[in-house]
C-alpha cells in the first residue's frame, strides 16, 4: 500500500526516518533544515516516532550523542545544514573512524561570511574527506527513498552516510511524494543488526590509541569498504525497486540518441536539466547521485559508451583556488581515458539559480577547440 | 520543455499564510489529477516582511526546480506592498489578481503600464477576512480568500479539493476560512482596463 502526499522535502526526510524504524534522533535545528527536526519532534510528541527524540544544545553535541547511541547498536539519525555541519566537523571524522553507521540529512546552504541562505553545496562538500558516504538528491521523492536506502547501505558497510539535498529548492518545496506504509518499509529494512560496540556489564575502552601502522590499516579498511558502495547500492536498489517500483544508481544517466554533450550535475539542478533536455540539441544528463565514493568507473563507462565529446558540469559550489568541485573530481576520474571529453564548468557558487536560459547560454560558450572553460552564472 | 506548465507567483507579507496558501493550492491541484509544486523564496522570515511564494502546475510530474521569472499568474495578497516589482516578468497574456478595494486606489497606477493583454481581477479580500474574523491581532489573514479567487480564475483547482486541503492545512477557524474562500470564489471580478481608476 502506498499513498501520495503533498509534502516538502524536509517532511519527506522526516517521514522516511520514522518509517525506517529509528531508535534515536538527536538534532539541533538550523535553517533550512528546521522542518526536518520539527516534523520528527512532532512524531515524538504524538508517540509515533518509534524511538527516542533528543534535543541538544548544539550540533556538536547532537552528533556526539548519535555516536554514543550508535556504539550501543542503535539505528540513529541526525540532520543539519551549513554552519551546523561545520560545527560538527570533529565528530564527523570520529563517527566514520569509529564505524558508526549513522545517517544524516544535510540540507545545502551557503556558509558565511556573509550570511547567505541559498543552496551552495560547499557545506557538505567541505566534508568530503571525512569518510562518510555522500548521496545527493534531486527532489522530495528521491530524498524519501534515499534515506531508507542509506540506512541499508550504511549498516552493511559500517560507514556513516550523508543524504544531501538543496535548501529551499527541495527542503521547502511541496510536491506529491509516494509514501509506503510502515509495514511495507519493514520488508525492505528490518531492525538494525550491525551489533553494539558498547555492551552493558562489559566495561571496555573504545577507539584508544593506535600506532600509525594500525591507523593505516583502519583507514585502508574504511577505504575498501567504501569502494564496495556502488555495487552494493545497486543491489539495494534492486530490492527497493521490487518492493516500491523505484530505483536509483550511483549515477543516473539520460542519453538521447546521438548525444555528444553531457551535462553533469548533482542535486536539484539535475531535475532542471532533465526537464530541459527535449529542448537541447544532442545533449544528455548525467545525474551524479553518489559523490563519496566517487563513481569514477560508472562515469567513464557512460562517457565512453556514448562517445561524449564535451561535458558541462554544473557546480553549485566552488573550491576557491581550484574551481567547481564536481568538475575537479570528474577531471581526475578521466585520467587514463584514451579520448577524454572536454570539461567545462558552470560555477553557480553561492547557490545561484539554474534556469533553462542559463543552461543554453553555458552550452553556447563551449567551442570544441576549448578543452576546459570556467563559466559563472552571474557576470 | 512542457508548454502546458502554468506558473503562479504570490506576493504577500510574513504572517499572512502565503506559503501555506501555495501549498493548499498545489495539493488541491494534485487531488484533481494534475501535478503541482509550491515553494517560497527564502529570506529571514518575519511578520510583515514581503514574502514571495510560487506554484507550478503541470500534467507532467517532471518540472524544473528553479524560481519562476515569467509567471502566468501574479497574485497580490497585500495591497500595501511597496518596493516590490509586483508585475515583474508577468506574461503578456497573463493574469493579475489583486486584493484591493474598488475603485482601485492611486497606489495601483502601475497597472496602466501593463501589457494590454494582461487580464486584471480584483476583490476586497481584506474586507472579507475581517468579516469572517480571520485576523491574527490586527493582521487580516487573506490567504484562504485569495485561494478561492485563484481557483475560480485559473480553473485548475476544484472547489471540493480546495476545501479538502484547507481542512487539512488550516489549523483554526476552519469553517470561517471555508466561507471566506467561497466568497473569494464568488466575488472576484475582472477590472475594466479602460476604467481602471474611475
Amino acid at each position: 500500500m502506498m499513498a501520495f502526499e503533498v509534502i516538502n522535502g524536509s517532511q519527506a526526510a522526516a517521514i522516511a526516518v520514522q518509517r525506517a524504524g529509528i531508535d534515536l534522533v538527536a538534532a539541533y535545528p538550523i535553517t533550512p533544515q528546521t522542518v526536518i527536526v520539527e516534523t520528527l519532534a512532532d512524531f515524538a510528541a504524538k508517540g509515533e516516532l518509534g524511538g527516542e527524540f533528543v534535543s541538544l544544545e548544539s550540533e556538536y553535541s547532537a552528533l556526539s550523542f548519535c555516536n554514543g547511541a550508535s556504539a550501543a547498536g542503535a539505528r540513529v539519525f541526525t540532520a543539519t545544514a551549513s554552519h551546523g555541519l561545520a560545527y560538527m566537523h570533529e565528530m564527523i571524522h570520529w563517527c566514520s573512524g569509529a564505524r558508526f553507521p549513522i545517517v544524516m540529512a544535510n540540507v545545502n546552504r551557503a556558509i558565511g561570511a556573509p550570511w547567505c541562505l541559498d543552496p551552495d553545496q560547499g557545506d557538505s562538500l567541505s566534508q568530503r574527506d571525512t569518510g562518510w558516504l555522500q548521496i545527493y538528491c534531486s527532489g522530495a521523492q528521491e530524498v524519501f527513498d534515499t534515506i531508507l536506502q542509506a540506512f541499508a547501505l550504511s549498516e552493511e558497510l559500517l560507514l556513516p552516510c550523508m543524504v544531501v539535498f538543496d535548501g529551499f529548492y527541495i527542503s521547502h518545496t511541496y510536491e506529491a511524494v509516494d509514501i509506503p506504509e510502515i509495514q511495507d518499509v519493514g520488508k525492505f529494512i528490518g531492525p538494525p543488526s550491525f551489533g553494539a560496540q558498547v555492551i552493558p556489564g562489559e566495561p571496555g575502552n573504545l577507539h584508544g590509541m593506535a600506532s600509525a601502522e594500525n591507523q593505516q590499516r583502519l583507514v585502508r579498511s574504511r577505504h575498501e569498504a567504501m569502494l564496495r558502495a556502488p555495487a552494493l547500492y545497486e543491489e539495494i536498489n534492486g530490492r527497493y525497486e521490487r518492493l516500491f517500483g523505484r530505483k536509483y544508481g550511483a549515477i543516473d544517466a539520460v542519453m538521447p540518441p546521438g548525444a555528444r554533450t553531457a551535462i553533469l550535475t548533482a542535486g536539484a539542478t539535475a531535475e532542471t536539466v532533465r526537464w530541459c533536455l527535449p529542448d537541447l540539441e544532442q545533449t544528455g544528463l548525467i545525474q551524479l547521485r553518489m559523490f563519496r565514493p566517487f563513481p569514477a568507473k560508472q562515469l567513464c563507462a557512460v562517457l565512453e559508451t556514448y562517445d561524449i565529446e564535451k561535458v558541462l558540469v554544473v557546480d553549485r559550489n566552488c573550491s576557491i583556488g581550484a574551481g567547481g568541485i564536481f568538475a575537479q573530481e570528474l577531471k581526475s576520474a578521466l585520467y587514463g581515458l584514451a579520448r577524454p571529453p572536454a570539461v567545462h564548468d558552470l560555477i553557480l557558487a553561492g547557490g545561484v539559480d539554474l534556469t533553462g536560459a542559463l543552461i543554453k547560454n553555458a552550452l553556447s560558450k563551449m567551442p570544441l577547440e576549448n578543452r576546459s572553460t570556467e563559466l559563472w552564472g552571474v557576470e | 520543455m512542457n508548454d502546458r506548465m502554468l506558473e503562479f507567483r504570490l506576493h504577500g507579507r510574513g504572517g499572512q499564510g502565503i506559503v501555506v496558501a501555495a501549498a493548499i493550492f498545489a495539493e488541491a491541484v494534485f487531488l484533481g489529477g494534475s501535478y503541482a509544486r509550491a515553494f517560497s523564496l527564502f529570506g529571514a522570515e518575519r511578520r510583515g516582511a514581503p514574502v514571495t511564494a510560487f506554484i507550478r502546475v503541470s500534467s507532467d510530474r517532471l518540472m524544473p526546480r528553479s524560481r519562476i521569472y515569467q509567471p502566468d499568474y501574479v497574485v497580490v495578497c497585500d495591497p500595501t506592498l511597496t518596493g516590490v516589482d509586483l508585475a515583474a516578468g508577468l506574461k503578456d497574456e497573463g493574469t493579475l489578481l489583486i486584493n484591493a478595494r474598488k475603485p482601485l486606489e492611486e497606489r495601483f497606477s502601475w497597472l496602466d503600464q501593463l501589457n494590454p493583454g494582461v487580464k486584471i481581477y480584483a476583490l476586497d479580500a481584506t474586507d472579507i477576512a475581517w468579516k469572517h474574523d480571520l485576523a491574527i491581532g490586527s493582521f487580516p489573514m487573506v490567504n484562504t480568500v485569495m485561494l478561492g479567487a485563484m481557483a475560480r480564475l485559473s480553473g485548475l483547482a476544484d472547489r471540493k479539493y480546495l476545501e479538502e486541503s484547507i481542512r487539512k492545512r488550516v489549523s483554526s477557524k476552519i469553517e470561517a476560512n471555508l466561507a471566506a474562500s467561497g466568497e473569494g470564489y464568488e466575488l472576484v471580478k475582472e477590472v475594466d482596463r479602460l476604467a481602471v481608476r474611475s
